[in-house]
């Protein structure tokens, strides 16, 4: 019983197009967001997305004083200052590790609001 | 620690034991041969697949003709080729 | 006794590689003898690793810690429940427990068929050995749980975040569920190696699928009501790499128990089996990479791992030489049957793999891009929730809407007229749904309006479904016992609508409001209003607990309190914030009350969230383990009938 050649090949590749198509679209159009550690901000003028190490004296509360810290490359020297109001994890202090969203503006990095992660301290120990 | 050595001791034993014993069952035996369908086999097993296949779609066409998922006038129009389908499957198998 | 554990490794080690090579050397040369020893071999290395597994268990409980895993693990204070689930929470333990569930599984299958099917089996047997082999090496040689010290007089013990029962039980189902689509995986390229054209792999290993997917499924549940309940920031699912690891499995194996229907079924698809088989399989070895190796960045740490490399090497091994088994059998796989009709229960089966698959690919893309973007860019971008939820809206919905479909189309042609008797009364059902929901002003988000009716709409066919059956079966006892799978499949599918409606509600019509609130003030969240009342400050056995008590109000009517705040952790000083949940069963909702940051004067930030129809997940979750359950009960009758069918002929 053939009739015109095999419908289920043709809905595959059609399909598999379609979602390529799809793809392409929304992650050159949306983009991602570049994640990065202090020593390569320079030059990015647009939202990234900023990882590194918490470093102290934490000031602030993150409402009604904006947040301000220093983030270190994780295994580096170059370091930030950071402001940023929302919701703080935590497990956020001195030491740790965390990713926040922001711009830098005029050399201090400005975080999107509540766009705060802490990563999960080493799962067992008191570090 | 003896306790250790002996429970590891014991532990590697029975694994050879367990590995070698279908050559100590069998020392010696005239027919070594993994059992397999063989092209007849195969071809029945094929035919029989494809019996159990339109037996079941047979059965699940009266019943979906039954829970009323198809009409009286499909039903009619489907069944004479699943009846032959199953039939073609049957008489292949013999 | 660290001694025994290492020994019993190398033991395991042995057998498995013996298990491979005989087994291999056995299958080539049709050797019985020498194929029944690899099986045994398997059977052997599970007792190997057992005794493996018993050291390492008894030192956790017996707080050993001159074993360095244990103290790095454990404390003495630890209760007895976390020191046994720290086994399979460091790298070590959880590569031993996949060796133990994959050694437990292997024996199982191989004493189930070796009999009726020792040609399947002979080959079989050394593909799980080989993988077994692989595991065995890394705890021997490179990841070992063994490694003793001088013993420390306190170990490290387990942060506090971790000690709840989601901790005893999430890992080890997903660890069942992971490792268990190894066996399908083994039987499929064991058929390919024996030249074996019928379905006896797939008999052989339906249920086993089956398990290892609704173990992933509950799983992944649980580690979401864990995340909604215990780390409480008001969400479930934050489509982090290590979520998404299990995920991308899970979806394949869904495609996998679709298709192989339709094989079943029609004969039809065999080379795409095989290949979403190899898929499934290899994204659950991807999903313990990616979870073990640190290589991605996600929320859930996991040390650098030296496993890294080593796992990576052996997916790509592992997809390499299945894909090229598959392309040198493709001639045996070809079927002679064609898709008769776009429109028919193949092809919507055939649509919802290739939704179900695209979905698996796109979220890859997502978890793999930073890596990518690295490579080519030199600097590594992330894509966003928005890229998921977009995703998640293109392929869910679709899905949803074909999970209605499926089961009122009829198998190789569907005629206009049996659809237009079928569909007319779930369809109208949604569109009564659809325009009543609009008038209480779900209208607000079209994503949500959609999946609601979309779900009416299958609920409709569902329950429909079970009463036509019924009246035609006699009693609905009688309906399910003499159709397990598919009714116990449409069960399944009601669960998935739950989470559907779950999802749609809680991420579409919720409502979310911060405020700084000094005592006696109040905040609006919803429909609700939230008056602070007092700051409660209690010494537990090694925490402080702080507490705030707000007043729940709807419009003047108090409705309950609660009671949100911090604790703080003397020995590991570590905060934890513990979030208050008051589910309201009338209103279908939670509202989550969140402290973000509690000052000494008594001045509180809060934030609160209401949650409509969240509950709805939980309740998939249970749905869909009794739906499971359902189709996982044995038939006797279709078990003689497969018997009989595959049963050796008297010749030689």
């Amino acid at each position: 019983m053939q009739r015109r050649g095999n419908p289920a090949r043709l809905v595959i590749a059609l399909s598999v197009a379609a979602v390529l198509a799809i793809f392409l679209l929304y992650t050159s159009i949306a983009g991602g967001t570049p994640s990065l550690q202090p020593s390569q901000l320079p030059g990015h003028h647009g939202t990234v997305s900023l990882g590194g190490k918490v470093v102290g004296p934490v000031t602030g509360n993150a409402h009604d004083t904006p947040l301000r810290f220093r983030l270190r490359d994780r295994s580096g020297t170059a370091s930030v200052p950071v402001t940023y109001h929302g919701t703080v994890p935590d497990l956020f202090r001195a030491g740790r590790e965390v990713e926040v969203d922001g711009r830098l503006v005029n050399g201090t990095f400005v975080a999107k609001p509540n766009t705060l992660l802490t990563k999960c301290p080493s799962k067992y120990g008191a570090k | 620690m003896n306790g250790a050595l002996l429970i590891g001791a014991v532990v590697a034993v029975l694994a050879v034991v367990l590995v070698a014993l279908p050559f100590i069952r069998e020392p010696a035996t005239a027919d070594d041969r993994l059992a397999e369908p063989g092209d007849r086999g195969k071809r029945t097993l094929e035919l029989s697949e494809q019996r159990d296949r339109a037996l079941a779609a047979l059965k699940e066409l009266e019943f979906d003709h039954r829970t009323g998922k198809i009409s009286n006038e499909d039903y009619r129009e489907l069944l004479g080729g699943y009846r032959r389908r199953a039939a073609s499957a049957l008489r292949a198998l013999e | 006794m660290a001694e025994l554990g290492r020994a019993a490794l190398i033991v395991s080690l042995g057998l498995a590689l013996y298990a491979a090579l005989a087994g291999f050397w056995a299958a080539r040369n049709r050797r019985r003898r020498l194929a029944d020893s690899a099986g045994n071999a398997l059977l052997a290395a599970l007792g190997a690793t057992a005794v493996a597994s018993a050291v390492l268990l008894s030192a956790l409980v017996r707080h050993d810690f001159s074993f360095t895993y244990v103290a790095s693990h454990t404390s003495t204070q630890l209760p007895l429940g976390y020191s046994i689930s720290a086994f399979w929470g460091g790298q070590e333990g959880s590569l031993l427990l996949w060796l133990l569930v994959l050694t437990a599984y292997g024996a199982a299958a191989v004493l189930l068929n070796r009999r009726s099917a020792p040609d399947l089996v002979a080959w079989t047997v050394p593909v799980l050995g080989a993988i077994a082999a692989f595991f065995a090496f890394l705890l021997v040689a490179v990841a070992s749980p063994f490694a003793t010290q001088t013993a420390p007089a306190q170990g490290a013990g387990l942060n506090p975040s971790l000690q709840n029962p989601y901790m005893l039980a999430h890992p080890p189902l997903l660890y069942l569920g992971y490792v268990g689509l190894t066996v399908p995986f083994a039987f499929g390229m064991g058929a390919l190696l024996a030249r074996r054209t019928d379905e006896r792999w797939l008999v052989a290993t339906r249920r086993w699928t089956l398990f290892a997917w609704t173990a992933l499924g509950v799983g992944q549940l649980l580690g979401a009501h864990w995340a909604y309940v215990e780390v409480g920031w008001g969400g479930y699912y934050a489509w982090d790499p290590v979520e998404n690891a299990a995920l991308m499995p899970w979806l394949a194996a869904t495609a996998f128990l679709h298709s192989v229907m339709i094989q079943e079924k029609r004969g039809m698809l065999k080379v795409w089996n095989m290949l979403l088989v190899i898929l499934a399989f290899g994204l659950s070895l991807f999903g313990t990479f990616l979870t073990r190796s640190g290589v991605v960045n996600s929320i859930h740490s996991f040390t650098q791992s030296s496993i890294g490399p080593w796992f990576l090497g052996f997916i790509c091994v592992v997809v390499a030489a299945s894909l090229a088994l598959v392309f040198w059998r493709l001639p045996l796989l070809r079927s002679k049957t064609r898709l008769e009709s776009l429109v028919s229960r193949e092809a919507t089966f055939l649509y919802n793999n290739l939704l179900l698959v695209a979905f698996c690919l796109t979220i890859l893309w997502g978890v793999a891009f930073p890596i990518l973007s690295e490579l080519v860019k030199g600097e590594s971008s992330t894509v966003g929730r928005p890229y998921y939820d977009f995703f998640l809206r293109t392929f869910g919905l679709p899905l949803l809407l074909l999970m209605g479909i499926g089961p009122l189309v009829a198998w190789r042609r569907a005629s206009l007229r049996s659809l237009g008797r079928t569909f007319l009364w779930p369809a109208g059902v949604a569109v009564a749904v659809g325009v009543l929901l609009v008038a209480l002003g779900a209208g607000s988000s079209s994503p949500g309006l959609i999946a609601y009716t979309f779900s009416a709409f299958v609920l409709g066919s569902i329950v429909l479904e079970f009463v036509r059956g019924t009246r035609a079966a006699g009693s609905i006892t009688q309906l399910v016992s003499r159709n397990r799978r598919r009714y116990g499949g449409y069960v399944v599918h009601a669960a998935i609508v739950l989470l559907a409606i779950g999802i749609a509600g809680s991420s579409a019509y919720g409502s979310s409001s911060s405020r700084k609130l000094h005592p006696g003030q109040s905040m609006r969240v919803g429909s609700y209003s939230l008056v602070y009342r007092s700051l409660s400050h209690v010494r537990g056995p090694n925490d402080l607990e702080v507490r705030a008590t707000m007043d729940v109000y709807h419009g003047r009517k108090l409705l309950g309190r609660v009671y949100p705040g911090k604790n703080s952790y003397f020995a590991e000083q570590q905060v934890s914030s513990e979030m208050a949940i008051r589910t309201d069963w009338l209103r279908a909702e939670d509202l989550d009350v969140i402290t973000d940051q509690i000052d000494p004067n008594g001045t509180i930030y809060f934030k609160a969230l209401v949650k409509p129809l969240v509950n709805f997940i939980w309740l998939a979750g249970v749905v869909f383990f009794f739906g499971s359950v359902i189709t996982l009960w044995p038939d006797a009758r279709e078990e003689r009938r497969l018997a009989s069918r595959y049963a050796l002929p008297a010749e030689a």
